[in-house]
């Protein structure tokens, strides 16, 4: 049969060209990978959902507690579809599976973006395979918020007005912006089956395509290689190739990341519709989003109340909490590649201790983020006394600042004892080799 | 020998084509700006998503106890959340939920613990005080707080309302007072007298929206 299709399509070229090349062998390189696994878990159990997931928020009886012929329960169809599933055979084990690899996926590409920011991937020649990667992580954040609004549960119809509010503080625009994107002033008829929209084809549409873009382009400049393959073999591409090294590989890495998935969500209910009710009047306690975007959610909790009039538009807090702020966060991360002066192209993956600046630099800005969402639990933080009302925006003001500076200069003094370790060990070994010469 | 020398073009193929190109592509383009009016669909007043008026009836808000009139029994210093109960075009009773923002907040607290810059006029006996109970923050509910007793803090953002004194903010982001709605005793009921005293969310920055809402409430009940 292999020759059947070779004959027709050519496989052999195939195999020489594509399924032989070589891939690096280092543990931080499949952080990517695990990266791309959960794009195809979520995708497959997202497809599964849809199939029984009702986009709507006209409101329908609620089958599970009908009320009475006077007084109907209504609630909305898209909350109705959500307790379905849950109660339909593995239902709720598809939703945890989904939301669970949706968390996991923004966390290994997180660390999967930190392992290529220390060790330098994003240089000359990678600059444009970093900028698409920002991209990937703007629009799987943004995936993730329109799937934590479809269950339109209460929780889902808080975050929705706060996100309905946020896109509304934009100045001069806000106000048609927010009812463009969302169908209307909040919450319009068709606010589920806009989100819904979003959720499962623009946005994994614009996923999918970035990802394409993002492995084609690592095929084409090849990754960095690990630093043992200096010594290997010189400028010399060292890995082992896709076919049949690289799969298994792959393959036990996806079956035992799927199987902590399906322990994980087994064992750890996420986001329980039921217990949240349907929208109502009533406030949750201490709603926060995801943790990816706690940090924007402290942001807001810490910014005192600004409000000025500028050309005619409004700037308030919240946009400037909510948008502005997380823009320029952004915006520096996208310029990282060009803060890089190097005219070299970049073969080997390098030793973050070799460059501290930037490593102290990434340190604190991560510690930044931290500190933003430790301050996302500021209410906690008062009502268990360790802060008070007064105090607490000064306090985390101050950590703002303070916390990032100190741990830039802790590594910077981390790097320095490290290298003074390595040198050490230099001078040993040459004394060494210069006694075993006598 | 040919007859005809042949003459430079005026313009080239390529800048022809490219030009030609570019003109269908922005043309093009632009037409889809159309798409948008699709992605914004018209809104609609109707008298569920009216502000609460004159004369409508304050209800709870709780769901088991939804759309029965609040008497002043019912009050104390916890909040307790109400909806402005009017009529529509046909006379029928309507709860004016269909926008979420007309949810109120109504406190009774012993004479005199309801100071400035409160409107005392505004309230019943300076006793009862009912403001939009929507943060003018992010448009979140506002609840009691769980830390100090007698003040508001909103759940989403911790934006914290001193209900006894107009519901200034005392904490947190929002950039505005909860706007108070004035009211006054009819029998056993609660009855609006009036519009909210200040633009609410999310009209708090915006006064000349606000005032042509109002304008535009008017007119449709005229």
């Amino acid at each position: 049969m292999n020759q059947w299709l070779d004959d027709r399509l050519h496989i052999s070229r195939l195999n020489d060209k594509f399924l032989r090349k070589a891939f690096p062998v280092h543990h931080s390189f499949f952080l990517g990978e695990i990266t791309l696994f959960s794009l195809i878990i979520l995708i497959l159990t997202g497809i599964l959902l849809a199939l029984s997931y009702e986009p709507s928020n006209s409101m329908v009886v609620n089958s599970f507690d009908p009320g009475t012929a006077d007084a109907p329960n209504l609630v909305p169809a898209a909350y109705h579809s959500a307790l379905k599933i849950n109660a339909a055979p593995f239902g709720d084990m598809l939703r945890r599976i989904h939301h669970w690899t949706a968390n996991i996926m923004v966390a290994a590409a997180v660390i999967h973006m930190m392992r290529v920011y220390f060790t330098g991937a994003f240089k000359k020649p990678r600059e444009i395979n970093w900028w698409i990667g920002m991209l990937l992580l703007i629009f799987s954040a943004l995936t993730a918020v329109t799937g934590y609004v479809l269950p339109y549960d209460n929780y889902a119809y808080n975050t929705l007005k706060v996100i309905y509010s946020i896109a509304a503080s934009i100045p001069w625009v806000g106000e048609w912006v927010a009812q463009a994107a969302f169908a209307g002033k909040f919450p319009g008829d068709g606010v589920i089956p806009r989100v819904y929209g979003y959720h499962i084809m623009l946005l994994p549409g614009i996923l999918l395509a970035l990802t394409g873009a993002h492995m084609l382009l690592m095929i084409k400049q090849k990754h960095t290689q690990p630093q043992y393959a200096k010594r290997v073999a010189y400028k010399k591409i060292v890995g082992v190739p896709l076919m049949t090294q690289q799969t298994p590989i792959m393959l036990m890495l996806t079956l035992l990341f799927a199987g902590i998935i399906v322990l994980f969500s087994a064992f750890i209910p996420v986001h329980p519709v039921e217990y949240f009710g349907p929208p109502s009047t009533t406030p949750i306690d201490n709603i926060k989003p995801d943790w990816y975007l706690l940090w924007v959610f402290g942001v807001l909790a810490i910014i005192p109340g600004i409000e000025f009039d500028f050309l005619g538009g409004n700037i308030n807090s919240e946009f400037i909490g909510a948008i502005l702020l997380p823009t320029l966060a952004i915006g520096a991360m996208f310029a990282v590649p060009m803060l890089d002066r190097s005219r070299e192209n970049l073969y080997y993956a390098e030793n973050p201790t070799n460059h501290p600046v930037r490593l102290g630099i990434g340190v604190a800005f991560m510690m930044l983020l931290a500190v933003w969402s430790v301050a996302g639990y500021k209410p906690e933080l008062i009502s268990s006394g360790i802060l008070s009302t007064e105090n607490a925006n000064t306090v985390l003001w101050i950590a703002t600042f303070l916390i990032p500076a100190l741990s830039y200069f802790f590594v910077q003094a981390v790097v320095r004892g490290i290298r003074s370790l390595r040198e050490a060990d230099e001078r040993d070994r040459t004394t060494h080799a210069a006694h075993a010469d006598d | 020998m040919t007859r005809y020398k042949r003459q430079d073009p005026e313009i080239t193929r390529r800048k022809f084509i490219n030009v030609a190109m570019g003109t269908t592509a922005a043309v093009g383009g632009v037409s889809l700006l159309s798409a948008l009016g699709s992605a914004n669909p018209v809104f609609r007043l109707t008298a569920d998503k009216m502000p609460p008026l004159e004369g409508d009836i304050l209800v709870h808000a709780e769901e088991s106890k939804e759309g029965r009139p609040i008497a002043l029994a019912d009050l104390s210093d916890q909040l307790v959340r109400a909806w402005p109960m009017g009529k529509d075009e046909n006379g029928a009773d309507v709860i004016r939920k269909g926008d979420p923002n007309n949810i109120l907040a109504l406190y009774r607290f012993p004479a005199g613990e309801i100071v400035a810059p409160t409107n005392l006029e505004a309230t019943v006996d300076g006793q009862v005080v009912a403001y939009s109970d929507v943060c003018t923050h992010a448009g979140c509910s506002v609840s009691d707080s769980d830390i100090n007793a007698g003040e508001m803090r909103c759940p989403c953002h911790s934006g914290q309302f001193a209900p006894k004194r107009g519901a200034v903010v005392i904490g947190g982001p929002p950039p505005k007072p909860l706007a108070q709605l004035p009211i006054r005793q009819d029998g056993e009921r609660l009855v609006v007298a009036g519009f909210f005293l200040t633009p609410p969310y999310p009209y708090h920055n915006n006064e000349a929206e606000w005032d042509n809402l109002k304008q535009e409430v008017e007119e449709a009940l005229a």
